[in-house]
């Protein structure tokens, strides 16, 4: 009992100091450079490839942050985004669906692939997997709203 | 409140402008465009690092809340067993897959604990790289599922159906990624 929870407060802190870390200075770039032309035109970039799974040009933001580092730290930016800007319900559910099959895009695969995983499938076919999976869900999700609705 | 469609964009003038105001105040969704005289380089960047900072902390803050029990829970789960035990159940199944049945283990590892901790019990089995990409197609699609699942949850999902979704999808990829590596 008493290791259990030294590895817990062990654990918790480690897992603290990396949040702050990392959300910090993510929140803190973000800010400073939301509204710079260079910033901008990448986020215009990247919002012109997720239009397709149906993301508009606001959650561009929070998704690229959320494949590039990870989904806590997409997902907090997600939160902040939500609290300044209500996303909406759908937009939600769509962001957490492509991030939920593939984030922190660079980190996680390249812990396998390091092992000697093959880069195509573990980058290029879970990129298309996750596409896939959120078009599909979104679908139903759509109609079962519409219906629920009703 | 129930928003089936992109939201209207009436609330804010500009698509991406600068770092409204609604920051310093949560709740206040609608920030006015306050017309503000255009200050200096030097107090706008220490506005912006200002909000940037408040914004983070309370991100952290939000994160933390959810996130340290979701890991205190997750330790609980791995000292009582519950991996080996799940494991244990999906061993059969490990052959949809291509897989050897103590290939279980790191993907219950990796739902469980993190991707870390299953490359680490990975390690332990001779797996071809064949094996090995289709069980990293599992883990890397789902894992840290609790933890993970607390800050969806706090995006305003439910974290357990996506919880389910990572597994079901991530285990159908595996699938469909091993047949498709059978053909060529």
């Amino acid at each position: 009992m008493a290791d259990l929870l030294h590895a817990f407060i062990a654990g918790s802190f480690d897992l603290l100091l990396r949040i702050f870390l990392i959300v910090v200075p993510i929140m803190v770039v973000l800010e400073l450079f939301e509204g710079t032309r260079p910033f901008r035109a990448v986020v215009r970039a990247w919002a012109r490839v997720v239009r397709h799974v149906g993301l508009n040009e606001r959650s561009a933001a929070p998704t690229l942050i959320g494949f590039l580092f990870g989904l806590a730290y997409g997902g907090g930016v997600i939160v902040r985004d939500i609290r300044r800007h209500d996303l909406g319900r759908r937009q939600v559910f769509i962001m957490s669906t492509f991030l939920s099959m593939v984030h922190a895009i660079a980190e996680d695969s390249l812990v396998f692939i390091a092992l000697g995983a093959s880069v195509f499938w573990v980058v290029a076919y879970r990129i298309v997997w996750a596409a896939l999976v959120t078009l599909a869900l979104t679908a139903v999700a759509t109609v079962v709203v519409r219906r629920w609705k009703a | 409140m129930e928003h089936t469609g992109d939201d209207p964009t009436t609330a804010r003038p500009a698509a991406t402008p600068g770092p409204p105001s609604a920051a310093a105040a949560p709740g206040t969704a609608s920030g006015e465009p306050s017309p503000q005289p255009a200050p200096g380089l030097g107090a706008r960047l220490r506005r912006d690092l200002r909000i940037g900072v408040k914004a983070g902390l309370q991100t952290f803050w939000e994160l933390a809340r959810v996130m340290i029990p979701a890991y205190g829970v997750t330790l609980v789960l791995e000292r009582l067993g519950v991996i080996q035990w799940l494991a244990h159940l999906a061993r059969p199944l490990m052959s949809l897959f291509g897989l050897p049945g103590d290939a279980a283990v790191p993907v219950m590892v990796g739902y469980v604990l993190n991707i870390y901790a299953a490359v680490g019990s990975m390690q332990a089995l001779h797996l071809s790289a064949r094996e090995i990409t289709v069980l990293a197609i599992a883990i890397l699609i789902g894992h840290s599922l609790l933890v993970e699942g607390a800050v969806l949850h706090k995006a305003g999902m439910n974290g357990f159906a996506f919880g389910a979704l990572r597994v079901v999808a991530g285990l159908a990829a595996a699938a469909v990624a091993n047949l498709l590596m059978g053909l060529f």
